[in-house]
Protein backbone atom coordinates (compact mmCIF):
# COMPACT_ATOMS: atom_id res chain seq x y z
CA UNK A 1 0.00 0.00 0.00
CA UNK A 2 1.12 3.22 -0.70
CA UNK A 3 2.20 5.72 2.23
CA UNK A 4 0.37 8.54 2.54
CA UNK A 5 2.65 12.13 2.83
CA UNK A 6 -0.53 14.27 3.27
CA UNK A 7 -3.99 13.70 4.80
CA UNK A 8 -6.14 16.48 5.44
CA UNK A 9 -9.77 15.77 6.50
CA UNK A 10 -11.95 18.65 6.84
CA UNK A 11 -9.81 21.40 7.03
CA UNK A 12 -10.77 24.95 7.30
CA UNK A 13 -9.08 28.48 7.69
CA UNK A 14 -10.65 31.87 8.41
CA UNK A 15 -8.99 35.12 8.58
CA UNK A 16 -9.96 37.58 11.05
CA UNK A 17 -9.57 40.89 10.67
CA UNK A 18 -8.30 44.01 12.90
CA UNK A 19 -12.37 44.60 14.20
CA UNK A 20 -13.65 41.28 13.92
CA UNK A 21 -14.19 40.74 10.06
CA UNK A 22 -13.72 37.23 8.94
CA UNK A 23 -12.53 36.12 5.88
CA UNK A 24 -13.20 31.96 5.48
CA UNK A 25 -10.32 31.19 2.55
CA UNK A 26 -10.29 27.25 2.97
CA UNK A 27 -13.68 25.40 3.63
CA UNK A 28 -13.45 21.56 4.41
CA UNK A 29 -10.53 20.62 2.70
CA UNK A 30 -10.09 16.68 1.91
CA UNK A 31 -7.44 15.44 0.38
CA UNK A 32 -4.89 12.97 0.18
CA UNK A 33 -1.16 12.69 -1.44
CA UNK A 34 0.90 9.73 -2.02
CA UNK A 35 4.84 9.52 -1.00
CA UNK A 36 6.95 10.27 -4.31
CA UNK A 37 3.44 12.10 -6.05
CA UNK A 38 4.11 15.64 -7.24
CA UNK A 39 0.59 16.92 -6.92
CA UNK A 40 -0.86 20.25 -8.47
CA UNK A 41 -2.83 22.80 -6.82
CA UNK A 42 -4.13 25.28 -9.33
CA UNK A 43 -6.68 28.01 -8.50
CA UNK A 44 -6.88 31.55 -9.08
CA UNK A 45 -5.38 34.27 -6.77
CA UNK A 46 -7.59 34.15 -3.77
CA UNK A 47 -8.58 30.49 -3.87
CA UNK A 48 -6.74 29.88 -0.68
CA UNK A 49 -3.38 28.19 -2.41
CA UNK A 50 -0.68 29.23 -0.30
CA UNK A 51 -2.88 29.01 2.84
CA UNK A 52 -3.35 25.36 1.86
CA UNK A 53 0.33 24.61 1.54
CA UNK A 54 0.88 26.47 4.68
CA UNK A 55 -1.19 25.05 6.74
CA UNK A 56 0.55 21.77 5.19
CA UNK A 57 3.31 22.76 5.55
CA UNK A 58 2.86 23.61 9.83
CA UNK A 59 3.64 27.31 9.16
CA UNK A 60 0.24 28.21 9.83
CA UNK A 61 -2.94 26.57 11.53
CA UNK A 62 -6.67 25.58 10.46
CA UNK A 63 -9.04 26.26 12.78
CA UNK A 64 -11.11 23.04 12.01
CA UNK A 65 -10.05 19.32 10.39
CA UNK A 66 -6.91 16.83 11.06
CA UNK A 67 -3.97 16.94 9.04
CA UNK A 68 -1.46 14.02 9.00
CA UNK A 69 1.88 14.46 7.18
CA UNK A 70 4.18 11.61 6.82
CA UNK A 71 2.42 9.69 9.49
CA UNK A 72 2.79 12.55 11.68
CA UNK A 73 -0.17 14.55 13.71
CA UNK A 74 0.17 17.51 11.25
CA UNK A 75 -1.12 19.66 14.22
CA UNK A 76 1.04 18.13 17.29
CA UNK A 77 3.85 16.86 15.94
CA UNK A 78 5.14 19.81 14.37
CA UNK A 79 8.40 20.05 15.62
CA UNK A 80 9.08 16.33 14.46
CA UNK A 81 7.16 17.47 10.59
CA UNK A 82 9.45 20.64 9.93
CA UNK A 83 12.59 18.67 10.02
CA UNK A 84 11.07 16.46 7.17
CA UNK A 85 9.62 19.19 4.54
CA UNK A 86 10.08 22.20 3.46
CA UNK A 87 9.25 25.14 1.30
CA UNK A 88 9.83 27.28 -1.29
CA UNK A 89 7.84 30.35 -2.45
CA UNK A 90 6.86 32.74 -5.06
CA UNK A 91 8.52 36.03 -4.85
CA UNK A 92 11.13 34.74 -2.70
CA UNK A 93 12.66 36.61 0.32
CA UNK A 94 15.57 36.16 2.41
CA UNK A 95 17.84 38.98 4.55
CA UNK A 96 18.75 41.25 1.75
CA UNK A 97 22.43 41.60 2.70
CA UNK A 98 23.32 38.17 3.01
CA UNK A 99 24.80 36.60 0.25
CA UNK A 100 23.68 33.70 -1.32
CA UNK A 101 26.17 31.19 0.67
CA UNK A 102 25.53 32.93 3.58
CA UNK A 103 21.75 32.85 3.65
CA UNK A 104 22.28 28.49 2.78
CA UNK A 105 24.52 28.28 5.36
CA UNK A 106 22.39 30.39 7.88
CA UNK A 107 19.49 28.60 7.11
CA UNK A 108 21.43 25.21 7.58
CA UNK A 109 22.49 25.71 10.66
CA UNK A 110 19.05 26.48 11.45
CA UNK A 111 18.47 22.78 10.46
CA UNK A 112 21.09 22.06 13.11
CA UNK A 113 23.70 21.13 10.00
CA UNK A 114 27.53 21.85 11.04
CA UNK A 115 30.80 21.75 10.45
CA UNK A 116 32.15 20.47 6.86
CA UNK A 117 28.92 18.52 6.34
CA UNK A 118 27.19 22.36 6.10
CA UNK A 119 29.81 23.54 4.28
CA UNK A 120 29.57 20.32 1.75
CA UNK A 121 25.38 20.75 1.59
CA UNK A 122 26.11 24.38 1.01
CA UNK A 123 28.12 23.58 -1.97
CA UNK A 124 25.83 20.76 -2.82
CA UNK A 125 23.25 22.97 -3.48
CA UNK A 126 24.90 26.26 -5.10
CA UNK A 127 25.83 23.28 -8.06
CA UNK A 128 23.00 21.92 -7.95
CA UNK A 129 21.10 24.95 -8.79
CA UNK A 130 24.07 26.59 -10.62
CA UNK A 131 24.51 29.18 -8.38
CA UNK A 132 28.12 29.34 -8.56
CA UNK A 133 29.06 32.47 -10.08
CA UNK A 134 26.51 33.63 -7.71
CA UNK A 135 27.11 32.15 -4.47
CA UNK A 136 29.18 35.64 -3.11
CA UNK A 137 26.13 38.19 -3.89
CA UNK A 138 24.20 39.58 -1.73
CA UNK A 139 20.03 38.69 -1.90
CA UNK A 140 19.17 42.27 -2.32
CA UNK A 141 21.52 42.20 -5.79
CA UNK A 142 19.96 38.74 -7.63
CA UNK A 143 17.87 38.54 -10.15
CA UNK A 144 14.10 37.40 -9.36
CA UNK A 145 15.04 33.97 -11.30
CA UNK A 146 18.48 33.43 -9.30
CA UNK A 147 16.37 34.03 -6.27
CA UNK A 148 13.59 31.41 -7.30
CA UNK A 149 16.75 29.16 -7.60
CA UNK A 150 18.48 30.07 -3.95
CA UNK A 151 14.70 29.62 -2.54
CA UNK A 152 14.73 26.18 -4.25
CA UNK A 153 18.45 25.66 -3.08
CA UNK A 154 17.21 26.50 0.46
CA UNK A 155 14.05 24.19 0.28
CA UNK A 156 17.12 21.10 -0.41
CA UNK A 157 19.08 22.13 2.25
CA UNK A 158 17.29 19.46 5.22
CA UNK A 159 16.80 16.92 2.36
CA UNK A 160 12.72 17.00 2.47
CA UNK A 161 11.20 14.17 2.31
CA UNK A 162 8.10 16.22 1.41
CA UNK A 163 8.92 19.79 -0.63
CA UNK A 164 6.44 22.32 -0.74
CA UNK A 165 6.53 24.63 -3.95
CA UNK A 166 3.93 27.69 -3.61
CA UNK A 167 3.76 29.32 -7.42
CA UNK A 168 7.81 28.53 -8.13
CA UNK A 169 7.41 30.32 -11.43
CA UNK A 170 5.02 33.05 -10.96
CA UNK A 171 6.79 36.55 -11.87
CA UNK A 172 9.95 34.40 -14.06
CA UNK A 173 10.97 34.92 -17.60
CA UNK A 174 9.46 31.68 -19.93
CA UNK A 175 12.89 30.99 -20.47
CA UNK A 176 13.94 30.52 -16.65
CA UNK A 177 10.05 29.40 -15.59
CA UNK A 178 11.07 26.38 -18.42
CA UNK A 179 14.68 26.20 -16.34
CA UNK A 180 12.82 26.10 -13.34
CA UNK A 181 10.00 23.20 -13.92
CA UNK A 182 13.01 21.14 -15.54
CA UNK A 183 14.81 21.62 -11.68
CA UNK A 184 12.02 20.69 -9.76
CA UNK A 185 11.28 17.67 -12.21
CA UNK A 186 14.99 16.67 -11.94
CA UNK A 187 14.82 16.80 -8.12
CA UNK A 188 11.52 14.71 -7.64
CA UNK A 189 13.34 12.08 -9.99
CA UNK A 190 17.12 12.33 -8.64
CA UNK A 191 15.51 12.33 -4.55
CA UNK A 192 12.46 10.75 -5.24
CA UNK A 193 10.41 13.44 -2.73
CA UNK A 194 6.81 14.08 -2.50
CA UNK A 195 5.92 17.65 -4.34
CA UNK A 196 3.14 19.62 -3.57
CA UNK A 197 3.18 21.81 -5.98
CA UNK A 198 0.95 25.37 -6.45
CA UNK A 199 0.60 27.38 -9.63
CA UNK A 200 -1.86 29.17 -12.04
CA UNK A 201 0.24 27.77 -15.05
CA UNK A 202 -1.96 25.18 -16.49
CA UNK A 203 0.84 24.11 -18.98
CA UNK A 204 3.63 23.58 -15.91
CA UNK A 205 0.52 21.90 -13.59
CA UNK A 206 0.86 19.25 -16.85
CA UNK A 207 4.26 18.99 -17.52
CA UNK A 208 5.01 18.03 -13.84
CA UNK A 209 2.26 16.66 -11.83
CA UNK A 210 0.69 13.29 -11.27
CA UNK A 211 -2.19 14.25 -10.16
CA UNK A 212 -4.40 17.98 -9.97
CA UNK A 213 -6.74 19.48 -7.58
CA UNK A 214 -8.66 23.02 -8.32
CA UNK A 215 -9.39 25.24 -5.97
CA UNK A 216 -11.95 28.02 -6.07
CA UNK A 217 -12.93 30.36 -3.29
CA UNK A 218 -11.71 27.70 -0.78
CA UNK A 219 -12.77 24.64 -2.26
CA UNK A 220 -12.02 21.57 -4.13
CA UNK A 221 -13.83 21.95 -7.29
CA UNK A 222 -12.10 18.99 -8.91
CA UNK A 223 -9.32 16.31 -8.13
CA UNK A 224 -7.48 14.29 -10.85
CA UNK A 225 -4.49 13.68 -13.44
CA UNK A 226 -4.16 16.26 -15.75
CA UNK A 227 -5.04 14.23 -18.96
CA UNK A 228 -8.26 12.99 -17.17
CA UNK A 229 -9.52 16.06 -16.07
CA UNK A 230 -9.03 17.74 -19.29
CA UNK A 231 -10.79 14.63 -21.13
CA UNK A 232 -13.37 14.91 -18.41
CA UNK A 233 -14.16 18.30 -18.53
CA UNK A 234 -13.89 18.31 -22.40
CA UNK A 235 -10.92 20.55 -22.31
CA UNK A 236 -8.75 19.56 -25.61
CA UNK A 237 -7.35 21.71 -27.83
CA UNK A 238 -9.99 24.05 -29.31
CA UNK A 239 -9.33 24.01 -33.08
CA UNK A 240 -11.36 26.91 -34.76
CA UNK A 241 -12.10 26.68 -38.44
CA UNK A 242 -13.41 29.50 -40.58
CA UNK A 243 -14.81 27.87 -44.23
CA UNK A 244 -16.56 28.35 -46.78
CA UNK A 245 -19.50 25.44 -48.35
CA UNK A 246 -21.07 22.25 -46.27
CA UNK A 247 -19.59 19.99 -43.07
CA UNK A 248 -20.67 17.09 -41.83
CA UNK A 249 -20.90 17.70 -38.10
CA UNK A 250 -22.48 14.26 -37.18
CA UNK A 251 -18.83 13.11 -39.05
CA UNK A 252 -16.58 15.17 -37.38
CA UNK A 253 -17.99 13.98 -33.24
CA UNK A 254 -16.91 10.78 -34.82
CA UNK A 255 -13.75 11.09 -35.30
CA UNK A 256 -11.61 9.72 -32.38
CA UNK A 257 -9.79 12.12 -30.25
CA UNK A 258 -12.52 14.91 -31.21
CA UNK A 259 -14.16 15.66 -27.37
CA UNK A 260 -16.70 17.99 -28.73
CA UNK A 261 -17.70 20.27 -31.48
CA UNK A 262 -20.13 24.02 -32.02
CA UNK A 263 -21.01 24.48 -35.18
CA UNK A 264 -21.89 27.55 -36.10
CA UNK A 265 -22.19 30.23 -39.68
CA UNK A 266 -19.26 29.70 -41.40
CA UNK A 267 -17.37 28.67 -38.09
CA UNK A 268 -16.88 25.36 -36.56
CA UNK A 269 -15.25 25.45 -33.02
CA UNK A 270 -13.62 21.59 -32.49
CA UNK A 271 -12.60 21.14 -29.31
CA UNK A 272 -9.57 17.69 -29.51
CA UNK A 273 -7.42 15.53 -27.15
CA UNK A 274 -4.32 17.29 -27.95
CA UNK A 275 -2.47 13.39 -27.40
CA UNK A 276 -4.63 12.43 -30.30
CA UNK A 277 -3.25 12.36 -33.75
CA UNK A 278 -6.13 13.41 -35.55
CA UNK A 279 -5.57 16.81 -36.97
CA UNK A 280 -4.94 15.21 -40.61
CA UNK A 281 -8.29 13.34 -40.37
CA UNK A 282 -10.21 16.05 -39.39
CA UNK A 283 -8.66 18.50 -42.41
CA UNK A 284 -9.88 15.72 -44.50
CA UNK A 285 -13.45 16.23 -43.46
CA UNK A 286 -13.45 20.04 -44.96
CA UNK A 287 -12.79 18.36 -48.20
CA UNK A 288 -16.18 19.74 -49.87
CA UNK A 289 -15.38 23.72 -48.26
CA UNK A 290 -13.12 25.86 -48.60
CA UNK A 291 -10.99 26.75 -45.48
CA UNK A 292 -10.57 30.35 -45.05
CA UNK A 293 -8.67 30.12 -41.58
CA UNK A 294 -7.53 27.46 -38.84
CA UNK A 295 -6.20 28.45 -35.05
CA UNK A 296 -5.61 25.97 -32.62
CA UNK A 297 -5.31 27.04 -28.92
CA UNK A 298 -4.27 24.69 -26.15
CA UNK A 299 -6.27 24.72 -23.06
CA UNK A 300 -5.63 27.51 -19.84
CA UNK A 301 -6.90 27.65 -16.60
CA UNK A 302 -9.88 29.50 -17.28
CA UNK A 303 -11.20 27.36 -19.68
CA UNK A 304 -11.04 24.92 -16.80
CA UNK A 305 -12.79 26.95 -14.62
CA UNK A 306 -15.48 28.44 -16.89
CA UNK A 307 -15.86 24.84 -17.59
CA UNK A 308 -16.02 23.79 -13.71
CA UNK A 309 -17.97 26.72 -12.74
CA UNK A 310 -20.85 25.23 -14.79
CA UNK B 1 21.60 15.77 16.34
CA UNK B 2 24.21 15.79 18.24
CA UNK B 3 25.81 18.96 20.64
CA UNK B 4 27.15 20.77 17.80
CA UNK B 5 24.04 20.43 15.78
CA UNK B 6 21.97 21.86 18.89
CA UNK B 7 24.31 24.53 19.28
CA UNK B 8 24.19 25.59 15.43
CA UNK B 9 20.80 26.15 16.00
CA UNK B 10 21.87 28.66 18.24
CA UNK B 11 24.41 30.15 16.11
CA UNK B 12 22.49 30.97 13.60
CA UNK B 13 20.43 33.82 14.71
CA UNK B 14 24.25 35.11 16.13
CA UNK B 15 25.73 33.99 12.58
CA UNK B 16 22.89 36.21 10.92
CA UNK B 17 22.96 39.53 12.38
CA UNK B 18 26.86 39.64 12.40
CA UNK B 19 26.63 39.69 8.68
CA UNK B 20 23.77 41.87 8.31
CA UNK B 21 25.30 44.52 11.36
CA UNK B 22 29.06 44.00 9.67
CA UNK B 23 27.86 45.48 6.08
CA UNK B 24 25.25 48.74 7.95
CA UNK B 25 27.38 51.39 8.03
CA UNK B 26 25.10 52.48 10.54
CA UNK B 27 25.83 49.49 12.94
CA UNK B 28 28.85 52.29 13.61
CA UNK B 29 25.75 54.62 15.05
CA UNK B 30 24.93 52.16 16.94
CA UNK B 31 28.12 51.38 18.63
CA UNK B 32 29.78 54.53 18.37
CA UNK B 33 27.66 58.08 17.71
CA UNK B 34 24.51 57.10 20.04
CA UNK B 35 27.05 55.72 23.23
CA UNK B 36 29.59 58.48 23.04
CA UNK B 37 26.67 61.29 22.86
CA UNK B 38 24.93 59.72 26.17
CA UNK B 39 28.26 59.70 27.33
CA UNK B 40 29.76 62.54 26.99
CA UNK B 41 26.89 64.73 27.48
CA UNK B 42 26.21 63.09 30.54
CA UNK B 43 29.63 63.96 31.56
CA UNK B 44 29.96 67.30 30.69
CA UNK B 45 26.65 67.64 32.69
CA UNK B 46 28.69 66.58 35.71
CA UNK B 47 30.81 69.06 35.10
CA UNK B 48 28.79 71.73 34.54
CA UNK B 49 26.89 70.91 38.01
CA UNK B 50 30.14 70.52 39.78
CA UNK B 51 28.61 66.89 41.50
CA UNK B 52 31.05 64.99 44.04
CA UNK B 53 32.98 61.96 42.71
CA UNK B 54 29.95 59.59 44.36
CA UNK B 55 27.08 61.64 41.86
CA UNK B 56 29.31 61.47 39.24
CA UNK B 57 29.90 57.55 39.09
CA UNK B 58 25.92 57.32 39.90
CA UNK B 59 25.16 59.18 36.67
CA UNK B 60 28.03 57.88 34.81
CA UNK B 61 26.92 54.29 35.74
CA UNK B 62 23.43 55.31 34.39
CA UNK B 63 24.46 55.80 30.91
CA UNK B 64 26.22 53.20 30.45
CA UNK B 65 24.09 50.80 31.54
CA UNK B 66 20.97 52.40 29.51
CA UNK B 67 24.16 52.22 26.60
CA UNK B 68 24.79 48.74 26.99
CA UNK B 69 20.99 47.77 27.28
CA UNK B 70 19.97 49.70 24.40
CA UNK B 71 22.24 48.12 22.08
CA UNK B 72 22.25 44.34 23.59
CA UNK B 73 18.07 44.33 23.39
CA UNK B 74 17.99 45.47 20.03
CA UNK B 75 20.35 42.67 19.02
CA UNK B 76 17.31 40.31 20.31
CA UNK B 77 14.60 41.87 19.21
CA UNK B 78 17.01 42.28 15.42
CA UNK B 79 16.50 38.67 15.68
CA UNK B 80 12.55 39.05 13.87
CA UNK B 81 12.87 42.65 13.08
CA UNK B 82 15.18 41.62 10.27
CA UNK B 83 12.90 38.95 9.23
CA UNK B 84 10.07 41.21 8.95
CA UNK B 85 12.10 43.77 7.65
CA UNK B 86 13.13 41.48 4.66
CA UNK B 87 9.68 39.42 4.49
CA UNK B 88 11.33 36.28 5.04
CA UNK B 89 9.58 35.08 8.31
CA UNK B 90 8.24 32.65 7.05
CA UNK B 91 11.52 30.74 6.14
CA UNK B 92 12.48 31.20 9.96
CA UNK B 93 9.64 29.67 11.17
CA UNK B 94 9.33 26.67 8.73
CA UNK B 95 12.69 25.11 10.14
CA UNK B 96 12.19 23.47 13.85
CA UNK B 97 13.22 26.33 16.04
CA UNK B 98 12.51 27.46 19.17
CA UNK B 99 12.04 30.76 20.61
CA UNK B 100 15.16 30.09 22.81
CA UNK B 101 17.28 29.02 19.64
CA UNK B 102 16.48 33.16 18.42
CA UNK B 103 16.91 34.55 21.63
CA UNK B 104 19.99 33.10 22.98
CA UNK B 105 21.59 32.94 19.79
CA UNK B 106 20.82 36.70 19.36
CA UNK B 107 21.77 37.43 22.73
CA UNK B 108 25.03 36.16 22.57
CA UNK B 109 25.67 38.87 19.77
CA UNK B 110 23.99 41.43 21.20
CA UNK B 111 26.37 40.36 24.43
CA UNK B 112 29.39 40.75 22.03
CA UNK B 113 28.23 44.03 20.95
CA UNK B 114 27.45 45.07 24.14
CA UNK B 115 30.32 44.36 25.87
CA UNK B 116 32.30 46.35 22.52
CA UNK B 117 30.64 49.36 23.54
CA UNK B 118 31.36 48.97 27.00
CA UNK B 119 34.78 48.72 26.86
CA UNK B 120 34.81 51.72 24.91
CA UNK B 121 32.45 53.84 27.37
CA UNK B 122 34.64 52.38 30.53
CA UNK B 123 38.18 53.80 28.52
CA UNK B 124 36.52 57.34 27.43
CA UNK B 125 35.01 57.80 30.99
CA UNK B 126 38.31 57.07 32.62
CA UNK B 127 40.25 59.43 30.74
CA UNK B 128 37.75 62.05 30.17
CA UNK B 129 36.25 62.05 33.65
CA UNK B 130 38.45 60.09 35.55
CA UNK B 131 35.99 57.40 36.40
CA UNK B 132 37.21 54.17 37.15
CA UNK B 133 34.52 51.67 36.55
CA UNK B 134 37.42 48.97 37.78
CA UNK B 135 37.66 50.48 40.96
CA UNK B 136 35.11 47.53 42.47
CA UNK B 137 37.27 44.49 40.78
CA UNK B 138 36.18 42.69 37.99
CA UNK B 139 33.60 40.44 39.40
CA UNK B 140 30.47 43.27 40.29
CA UNK B 141 31.18 44.69 36.73
CA UNK B 142 30.70 41.12 35.69
CA UNK B 143 27.19 40.50 37.68
CA UNK B 144 26.67 44.36 36.85
CA UNK B 145 27.11 43.43 33.26
CA UNK B 146 25.22 40.05 33.59
CA UNK B 147 22.10 42.05 34.58
CA UNK B 148 21.89 44.45 32.54
CA UNK B 149 22.26 41.71 29.42
CA UNK B 150 19.49 39.95 31.12
CA UNK B 151 17.21 42.80 31.17
CA UNK B 152 17.77 43.56 27.60
CA UNK B 153 16.94 40.30 27.06
CA UNK B 154 13.86 40.17 28.52
CA UNK B 155 12.65 43.79 26.34
CA UNK B 156 14.29 42.22 23.34
CA UNK B 157 11.34 38.88 23.82
CA UNK B 158 8.85 41.67 24.87
CA UNK B 159 9.63 43.37 21.63
CA UNK B 160 9.51 40.27 19.14
CA UNK B 161 6.34 39.15 21.20
CA UNK B 162 4.72 42.68 20.31
CA UNK B 163 5.88 41.91 16.46
CA UNK B 164 4.39 38.00 16.84
CA UNK B 165 1.24 39.87 18.27
CA UNK B 166 0.50 43.08 16.65
CA UNK B 167 2.52 42.92 13.12
CA UNK B 168 4.62 45.15 11.55
CA UNK B 169 3.33 48.02 13.19
CA UNK B 170 4.36 46.83 16.69
CA UNK B 171 8.23 47.79 15.78
CA UNK B 172 8.23 50.96 16.91
CA UNK B 173 8.33 49.06 20.54
CA UNK B 174 12.07 48.06 19.53
CA UNK B 175 13.32 51.86 20.51
CA UNK B 176 10.45 52.67 22.78
CA UNK B 177 10.97 50.10 25.51
CA UNK B 178 14.00 51.22 26.92
CA UNK B 179 12.81 54.94 27.67
CA UNK B 180 10.45 52.74 30.21
CA UNK B 181 13.49 51.85 31.82
CA UNK B 182 15.20 54.94 31.64
CA UNK B 183 12.17 56.36 33.45
CA UNK B 184 11.46 53.47 36.32
CA UNK B 185 14.31 51.88 37.22
CA UNK B 186 16.98 54.46 38.44
CA UNK B 187 19.05 54.95 35.61
CA UNK B 188 19.54 58.82 36.48
CA UNK B 189 18.08 59.13 39.70
CA UNK B 190 17.55 56.78 42.68
CA UNK B 191 13.83 55.34 42.80
CA UNK B 192 12.99 57.05 45.89
CA UNK B 193 12.26 60.05 44.10
CA UNK B 194 9.59 58.64 41.77
CA UNK B 195 5.58 58.25 43.20
CA UNK B 196 4.84 55.59 45.28
CA UNK B 197 2.90 53.48 42.31
CA UNK B 198 6.29 54.25 39.89
CA UNK B 199 8.34 52.85 42.95
CA UNK B 200 6.25 49.97 42.94
CA UNK B 201 6.85 49.39 38.95
CA UNK B 202 10.68 50.01 39.44
CA UNK B 203 10.90 47.40 41.99
CA UNK B 204 9.60 44.61 39.30
CA UNK B 205 12.59 46.13 36.89
CA UNK B 206 15.70 43.50 37.42
CA UNK B 207 18.10 46.47 36.12
CA UNK B 208 17.06 48.56 38.92
CA UNK B 209 18.52 45.99 41.85
CA UNK B 210 21.51 45.30 39.71
CA UNK B 211 22.41 49.13 39.19
CA UNK B 212 21.91 49.65 42.96
CA UNK B 213 23.95 47.10 43.71
CA UNK B 214 26.82 48.57 41.40
CA UNK B 215 26.32 51.51 42.55
CA UNK B 216 27.33 50.63 46.12
CA UNK B 217 30.43 49.47 45.16
CA UNK B 218 31.59 53.19 44.76
CA UNK B 219 28.12 54.96 47.19
CA UNK B 220 27.63 52.25 50.03
CA UNK B 221 24.30 52.00 49.87
CA UNK B 222 21.74 48.33 50.73
CA UNK B 223 20.77 46.47 47.58
CA UNK B 224 18.92 43.06 46.39
CA UNK B 225 21.26 41.62 44.29
CA UNK B 226 19.30 38.47 44.72
CA UNK B 227 16.04 39.40 43.95
CA UNK B 228 17.16 41.34 41.22
CA UNK B 229 18.91 37.69 39.87
CA UNK B 230 15.76 35.71 40.79
CA UNK B 231 13.34 38.46 38.93
CA UNK B 232 16.01 38.29 35.75
CA UNK B 233 16.01 34.67 35.55
CA UNK B 234 11.91 34.83 36.23
CA UNK B 235 11.32 36.92 33.78
CA UNK B 236 13.57 35.35 31.28
CA UNK B 237 11.49 32.43 31.89
CA UNK B 238 8.24 33.64 31.55
CA UNK B 239 9.67 35.69 28.34
CA UNK B 240 10.55 32.71 26.92
CA UNK B 241 7.18 30.86 27.49
CA UNK B 242 5.33 33.70 26.39
CA UNK B 243 7.36 34.16 22.69
CA UNK B 244 6.64 30.49 22.05
CA UNK B 245 2.65 30.69 22.72
CA UNK B 246 2.98 34.04 20.44
CA UNK B 247 4.91 32.32 17.78
CA UNK B 248 1.95 29.53 17.90
CA UNK B 249 -0.76 32.35 17.90
CA UNK B 250 0.67 33.58 14.91
CA UNK B 251 0.45 30.51 13.33
CA UNK B 252 -2.82 30.30 14.49
CA UNK B 253 -4.12 33.86 13.43
CA UNK B 254 -2.10 33.60 10.73
CA UNK B 255 0.10 36.70 11.20
CA UNK B 256 2.92 34.54 10.75
CA UNK B 257 2.13 34.45 6.85
CA UNK B 258 1.26 38.00 6.89
CA UNK B 259 4.36 38.93 8.17
CA UNK B 260 5.75 37.36 5.04
CA UNK B 261 3.80 38.95 2.35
Amino acid sequence: MTEKAVQADGICKTYKGFFGKATKVLKNITLEIDEGEIFGLLGPNGSGKTTLISIFSTLIYPEQGSLCILGLDGLKDTDRIRKLINISTAKPNFPWSLTVKENLRHYGMLYGLYGSGLSQIVRDQIDAFELNDFQDLKFEDLSTGLKQRLSLAKAMLNSPRLLFLDEPTTGLDPDISMKTRHLIGKIHKEQNITVLLSTHYMPEAEMLCDRIAFLRKGEIVALDTPQNLKNHLGLGEKVTVQFLGGLDTAELKRVPGVLSVSAFPGKVEIVIDRNAENLDRIVKLFAGAKILDISIKEPDLEDVFIELAR
Amino acid sequence: MNWRGRLNKYLASAYKNWIISRRNIFTLFELFFWPMISLLSIGLLTRFLKVDEGMGSFLLVGAIALTILQVAQIDVAYVLLFDMWSKSIKNTFIAPVHSYHLVFGALLFGILRGSVVFLILVVVSHYLFGFNFLAGGLLPVLIFLAGVFATAAVIGIIVCICILTFGQKADVAAWSLSGLILLFSGIYYPINVLPGPLQTAARAIPLTYFLEYYRSVFIPEPHNLALGALLAALYLVIGLVLFDRAIERARRTGIMLRLSE
